[in-house]
C-alpha cells in the first residue's frame, strides 16, 4: 500500500478550510502551519498577481508531498524520519535529535521545528482557560515509535503525517475528508482500481519541483484557466 | 618594525616589566583566561538555550541554519588547515616549518574541539547526542561527518600527545606522560618521532576527509542552489589550508620571544605564501562557480546570485576584499617583514574566511526552493513558509527571513572561541610548543 493525494486545483476555492482543520485537528502551535494554501505570485491571498496580459489567480494548497525519494529521510542522521509500510514519511518525535538537516532539504518548506515548548506557546496565544484543540491521544506506529502527540516536544521536527491516526483506522486525512470543494483525494497508490488512479489516468497530474528527482505522491491537476 | 612592537605589545598585555623568557607564558595565560572568561559566558548562554528552546535565536523556519552552523564550518576548517600543515611537514620533510609542527597540532586539536562544540549548541535536542550512536543512518552525509570528526578529535590529541612526549617525560612525567620516565630517554624520543609520523600519515587524510564532509552536508543538497555544486568540497579544502594556516601563524607569532622573529623569518614567510596560495586556489573555485551560475541565465541562479550581489553584498565585500588584500601583501616581497603586518594579514583572513562561512548560509536560506518564476516578470516568488512562532501584529508567513544573531545566541556562539583559546592556552602556559629553528 502506498498512500497518495491528488488535488484538483480548478476545484480549490482557496478557502483555506484544510490549513485550518489540519491545524486544529493535529494540534498545530501558533505560528506552526503543516498545511499552507496561497495565491501564487501574489502578496496576498485571494488578490490576483499580476501576469503576462493581465492577471492570474489560483491556488495552490502545499503540505508535506510524501516523497518517493524524501531527500528528509536521506539527511536525517539517526533515522527519525522514515517512511511507513503505507508510504507515509513520517518522524519519531521520540529520536529526533534536532540538527535541522531536513529543514535545509526539504525542497517543499513544509518541516516545523518546534523552537520553543508548545505548550509554553499555546498559553501566550490567548485562547480561553481550559480551551484545548487537537486529536487528545498519543499515536504510535507498529513498532511504538511516537508519530503523533498533541503537544510535540521542544526542540524536535514536525510536519503532516497525512493524519497517520485517522489513516491508521481506515478514515481519510482531516484536510480531504473536510474540503468543501471536494478538491482533495486520497487513496492508494498501488491500487489500480483506486480514485485517485482512475484519476490520474484520465488526467496528467503534476508534482510539485518534479526535476528535482523527489517523486512526491501528491499530484495536482493544473488549473485551466488561471 | 614599528607596527611589529605595537603588536607585540598588545599581545604582551600590560605587564611591560616581565621578563623575556616568561613573557610566552605569562600571554598563554591571559589568553588562557580569556578562554575561560568567553567559555563561562558561552556555556551559561547555553544553558538558558537548552531552558527556553531555539527560540532564543534569530533562526525560524525558512531560516533554519546560521550563526552555529557557520561557526561550526569556520572552526573546522582552522582544524583540517592546522594538521595538513604539521602532517605535510613530516611527510614531505619542510624543514623550515618544524618548529611549528607543534603549534599546528595544537591548533587543529583545539579547533576540532570548537567545532564539535559549536555543533552540538546547534542541536534542538543535545541530549539526544547518543541516538547518533544508536540509529546511525549511514546515507546521511552528517553521520559519516560526525565518524570523521570524532576520529579527527583522537588522531590531533594524540598528533600533540606524541610530539609532547619526550619533553613531559624529562619535566617530571605527570599523568599523561608518567609510563614514559623509566624508559630511557632516546627511547622515548624514537617512540614520539615514530608515532608522531604515523599520526600524520593517518592525520592528513582524516583532515581532508573532514573538511571534504562537510562541504558534502551542504553540497548534497538539490534543493539548494547555492550549495548544490561539485566545487564546494575542493573549496572548502582551500579555504582550510588559508584559514588553518593563518591561525597558526598568529599563534606562532603569539608564542616566540621578540626577539627570536628573525630566527624564524623564512618559516613565517614560508607560511603567509601557503595563505597566499591557497586563497588564490580558493578565489579561482569561487568565481568559476559564480560564472557558470551567472552564464546560463537560469532563474533559479538568477535569484541566487541577485541575494549575492544585492542584499548581501557587504558580507560578499567582506569575504573577498579582506581576504584579496592580505593575499596580496602575503605573496608580495614584505609580506614577511614584521610581526603587525603578519598578525594583521592573518587576522584579515580569518574575518573575510567566517564572512565567507556566514554567506554559505544567507543566499541558500533566503531563496526558498519551493519559489516559483512569475511568467512574464524576472524574479521569483518563494512561496511562504510559517515561521514557527506566533507574533501579535506580525504576519504568520514570510516569503524572506532577514536573519541576525540575537544578543543571546551570539553570546552561545562565544563557547567554540572560548574553548579554542582556552585549550590553545593552557597547552602554551604549561609546555613548551616551540621546537627549534633550522
Amino acid at each position: 500500500m502506498r498512500y497518495g493525494m491528488v488535488i484538483d486545483l480548478d476545484l480549490c476555492v482557496g478557502c483555506r478550510t484544510c490549513a485550518v482543520v489540519c491545524k486544529e485537528h493535529n494540534a498545530q502551535a501558533p505560528g506552526t502551519w503543516w498545511n499552507r494554501v496561497f495565491t501564487p505570485g501574489s502578496k496576498y491571498h485571494q488578490i490576483p498577481a499580476e501576469a503576462e496580459g493581465g492577471f492570474s489567480m489560483y491556488y495552490l494548497p502545499v503540505s508535506c508531498m510524501h516523497c518517493e525519494n524524501a531527500p528528509c529521510e536521506k539527511v536525517c542522521p539517526v533515522g527519525a524520519t522514515y517512511t511507513d509500510e503505507r508510504g507515509r514519511v513520517l518522524i519519531d518525535y521520540e529520536r529526533c535529535i534536532g540538527c535541522r538537516y531536513c529543514l535545509s532539504a526539504c525542497p517543499y518548506g513544509v518541516r516545523q521545528f518546534n523552537w520553543e515548548d508548545p505548550k509554553g506557546a499555546k498559553a501566550r496565544a490567548g485562547y480561553q482557560e481550559g480551551y484545548s484543540y487537537g486529536y487528545p491521544f498519543p499515536h504510535r506506529d507498529k513498532e511504538g515509535r511516537l508519530v503523533y502527540t498533541p503537544d510535540r516536544p521542544k526542540g524536535v521536527v514536525e510536519k503532516c503525517t497525512f493524519c497517520v491516526q485517522y489513516t491508521d483506522k481506515g478514515e481519510e486525512p482531516i484536510c480531504v475528508q473536510s474540503c468543501p470543494a471536494g478538491a482533495r483525494l486520497f487513496g492508494d497508490l498501488d491500487d489500480p482500481n483506486s480514485r485517485i488512479n482512475q484519476v490520474l489516468r484520465k488526467e496528467k497530474g503534476e508534482r510539485l519541483l518534479e526535476e528535482l528527482g523527489t517523486k512526491p505522491k501528491v499530484f495536482y491537476l493544473p488549473p485551466k484557466r488561471k | 618594525m614599528k607596527t611589529g612592537n605595537l603588536a607585540l605589545g598588545f599581545l604582551g598585555g600590560l605587564r611591560k616589566e616581565r621578563g623575556e623568557a616568561t613573557s610566552g607564558m605569562s600571554k598563554a595565560n591571559l589568553v588562557f583566561r580569556l578562554g575561560q572568561v568567553l567559555t563561562v559566558v558561552g556555556l551559561v548562554a547555553w544553558g538558558l538555550q537548552l531552558k527556553n528552546g531555539l527560540f532564543i535565536t534569530g533562526l525560524r523556519n525558512p531560516f533554519a541554519w546560521g550563526l552555529y552552523i557557520a561557526t561550526f564550518a569556520f572552526f573546522v576548517g582552522t582544524a583540517a588547515g592546522g594538521l595538513i600543515i604539521s602532517s605535510a611537514v613530516y611527510l614531505f620533510n619542510l624543514k623550515t616549518l618544524k618548529p611549528f609542527t607543534r603549534l599546528a597540532s595544537l591548533s587543529a586539536f583545539a579547533s576540532i574541539v570548537a567545532a564539535t562544540a559549536a555543533v552540538l549548541v546547534d542541536l534542538g535536542r543535545a541530549d539526544r547526542f547518543y541516538q547518533l550512536f544508536f540509529h546511525p543512518n549511514f546515507r546521511s552525509p552528517l553521520i559519516w561527518d560526525v565518524l570523521v570528526v570524532g576520529t579527527y578529535v583522537v588522531l590531533t590529541f594524540l598528533s600533540v600527545y606524541f610530539q609532547l612526549l619526550p619533553i613531559g617525560a624529562k619535566e617530571g612525567g605527570r599523568f599523561p606522560f608518567a609510563w614514559a620516565t623509566s624508559l630511557p630517554r632516546d627511547q622515548v624520543e624514537d617512540i614520539s618521532r615514530r608515532w608522531t609520523r604515523r599520526v600524520a600519515l593517518v592525520g592528513l587524510p582524516v583532515a581532508i576527509l573532514i573538511h571534504t564532509i562537510t562541504a558534502l552536508i551542504f553540497a548534497t543538497q538539490a534543493s539548494r542552489a547555492w550549495w548544490n555544486t561539485a566545487v564546494l568540497p575542493p573549496d572548502f579544502i582551500a579555504v582550510a589550508v588559508a584559514s588553518g594556516t593563518a591561525l597558526v601563524l598568529i599563534m606562532a607569532l603569539f608564542t616566540i620571544d621578540r626577539h627570536r622573529f628573525r630566527e624564524f623569518q623564512g618559516a613565517f614567510r614560508l607560511l603567509s605564501k601557503i595563505i597566499g596560495g591557497a586563497l588564490l586556489v580558493h578565489f579561482f573555485f569561487m568565481y568559476n562557480d559564480l560564472l557558470i551560475h551567472w552564464w546560463w541565465g537560469k532563474e533559479e541562479a538568477a535569484g541566487t546570485l541577485a541575494l549575492v550581489f544585492g542584499r548581501y553584498l557587504p558580507l560578499h565585500l567582506i569575504e573577498v576584499v579582506l581576504p584579496l588584500a592580505a593575499l596580496l601583501y602575503f605573496l608580495s616581497r614584505d609580506g614577511a617583514r614584521s610581526v603587525g603586518a603578519l598578525v594583521l594579514g592573518a587576522t584579515a583572513v580569518l574575518v573575510g574566511v567566517f564572512a565567507h562561512r556566514l554567506l554559505l548560509m544567507y543566499p541558500a536560506q533566503n531563496r526558498f526552493p519551493l519559489s516559483l518564476a512569475l511568467p512574464g516578470k524576472t524574479g521569483f516568488w518563494n512561496y511562504p513558509i510559517a515561521v514557527g512562532q506566533f507574533r501579535p501584529g506580525e504576519p504568520v508567513f514570510a516569503t524572506f527571513w532577514p536573519y541576525l544573531p540575537t544578543v543571546l545566541e551570539v553570546a552561545v556562539a562565544l563557547l567554540p572561541f572560548g574553548l579554542l583559546l582556552l585549550i590553545s592556552g593552557w597547552f602554551i602556559r604549561n609546555h613548551p610548543f616551540l621546537g627549534e629553528s633550522s
